[in-house]
């Protein structure tokens, strides 16, 4: 057995001897960062809706029933040279028509009879690069000659990515709060364990172990409670997830809202566990031996 | 091997527990500390291992100044330095195997030399066939040989035993002072602190007594 297979092991030993307040640790870790796992994959989702709606979102700007081929082709030219445009669409009369009808789906009879009545104008439905520029391009396309409306729908988008960036700003502040209470309730468990092996230590220091030899086993014993916990409740997290994707996803009680399948995050989720799991670990545990083992 | 010279330690209170204190233990001596409570003698230990810093002066151990060492360096100094306490300070939820290779796994000793030694000391203290028992299924007596053993399972060329048989009847005491004699033979420097009077005379070896933190006897064949 090298010497680092025997601190691993006594790190291990450590656990078990400790055994009760290592489950209580793992499980109040567990429940920290299961809270802190539901933050993050609301707010993934969050902003994956809002980065999808953002890509979808674009501006319909209606075209004068008096405007010939050429003026349309003047007008998408005009709109494609303003910056920020990222792709332009020409919706012709009868695809307004088919796409009303699409929208009304069950209800298409409300629409019969209407084919024939020119009512649906042709419009572009242009695309940005960046929605922050939404309004400066807008108003460019307004000022086109043969343009005369342009619809933007900036309130809702603006309300969305609002909330967006609240929401981010509230995951970062409970995120902070969490891993400090993970941090101090590793630190203080560490710190009973220093004071269960204080004979243990004093005996260690008089043999001449260096400070290396002492506090491995305590970080070890750190690590491994936060990594175990990260396992525990990524497991946990991943088995609620599924359930939820499944039967929300086939409900359309969240409208436009769609959940990310979760084969499309779980890595993330697992990396961020347990690099989260080792790190409140290893500084928690690294607190307690510095105040407390004066190393 | 050990040398103070001039060593001086004034404690925060006021206390002066060293007081210009030269003394020079050569290898392989065996030299008991005597002296009655708070005459010096756990602070010259304690200095020893560096434990305490003196408040002046030099102690060298084989040759070096420990006061000039660094932080990191203090666990090499300590192991050439095996302690010995009246109290056994074992690890009662491991065998008596494990205690000694407690301390060689410390060392970074490699597993064969760890095999080779626990055999060595268990024989050198007499607990061949105990190492799978638990100090509490053992003897006090046995239990100071664990901590012998546990000792010098380093291989430190010096050995410091603080009061080894304080907690022992006087029979169990000989032996153990039997083996520290057996110990010293094989070349090992050991200097014992004791209230054992009788064994302290009987040995006739050095002693050096300490008293308010001087030095006031130092015999080559002395007695209490």
């Amino acid at each position: 057995m090298t010497t680092n297979t025997y601190l691993i092991k006594e790190g291990y030993d450590n656990l078990n001897k400790h055994g009760s307040k290592t489950v209580s640790t793992m499980l109040i870790i567990c429940a920290t960062m299961l809270i802190l796992g539901i933050f993050i994959i609301i707010l993934q989702n969050v902003n994956k809706n809002v980065e999808t709606l953002r890509l979808e979102q674009g501006l319909q700007a209606f075209i004068e029933d008096k405007a010939t081929d050429e003026d349309i082709a003047y007008m998408e030219d005009e709109i494609r040279l303003i910056d920020g445009v990222s792709q332009i669409e020409y919706m012709t009369k009868a695809e307004a028509y088919e796409d009303a009808k699409s929208q009304f789906k069950d209800q298409e009879y409300f629409l019969d009879g209407l084919e024939n009545l020119d009512i649906f104008p042709a419009s572009f439905i242009v695309k940005f690069t960046n929605i922050e520029e939404a309004e400066r391009i807008t108003a460019e396309v307004e000022k086109i000659d043969g343009i005369y409306k342009v619809k933007y729908n900036a309130d809702t988008i603006e309300a969305v990515i609002s909330i967006s960036k609240v929401a981010n700003y509230f995951l970062l502040g409970v995120g902070i709060v969490l891993l400090v209470v993970s941090v101090f309730i590793i630190s203080n468990t560490i710190k009973l364990a220093v004071y269960s092996n204080k004979r243990e230590i004093f005996i260690m220091r008089y043999i001449g172990a260096t400070n290396s030899f002492i506090v491995k086993p305590f970080i070890v014993e750190g690590a491994i409670m936060g990594i175990v916990s990260a396992l525990i409740s990524f497991i946990v997290i991943s088995i609620v997830y599924i359930y939820i994707y499944s039967a929300m996803n086939s409900s359309f009680a969240l409208g436009v809202f769609k959940f990310i399948p979760y084969s499309t995050i779980w890595y993330q989720i697992l990396i961020a566990y347990v690099a989260l799991g080792l790190f409140i670990g290893i500084f928690g545990s690294g607190i307690s031996l510095k105040k407390y083992l004066k190393v | 091997m050990i040398e103070f010279v001039n060593v001086v330690k004034k404690y925060d209170h006021g206390v002066c527990a060293m007081d210009n204190v030269n003394l020079r233990i050569d290898k392989g001596e065996f030299v008991f500390l005597v002296g009655p409570s708070g005459s010096g003698k756990s602070t010259f230990l304690k200095l020893m291992i560096k434990e305490e810093e003196p408040t002046s002066g030099k102690i060298l151990i084989d040759g070096k100044d420990i006061t000039r060492l660094k932080k990191k360096e203090i666990p090499f100094l300590r192991r050439k330095i095996g302690f010995v306490f009246q109290d056994f300070r074992l690890l009662y939820d491991r065998t008596v195997e494990e205690n000694i290779v407690f301390a060689l796994r410390i060392i970074e000793a490699s597993e064969k030399e760890i095999k080779t030694q626990l055999k060595t000391v268990l024989q050198m203290v007499g607990l061949t066939g105990k190492e799978k028992y638990y100090p509490n299924q053992l003897s006090g007596g046995e239990q100071q040989r664990v901590a012998l053993a546990r000792a010098l399972a380093t291989k430190p060329p010096i050995l410091i035993a603080d009061e080894p048989t304080g907690n022992l009847d006087p029979k169990t005491a000989d032996e153990i002072f039997k083996t520290l004699l057996e110990i010293n033979a094989r070349g090992t420097t050991i200097l014992v602190v004791t209230h054992a009077k009788d064994i302290v005379n009987e040995l006739n070896k050095r002693v050096v007594a300490l008293d308010h933190g001087k030095v006031v006897k130092d015999d080559a064949r002395g007695v209490y």
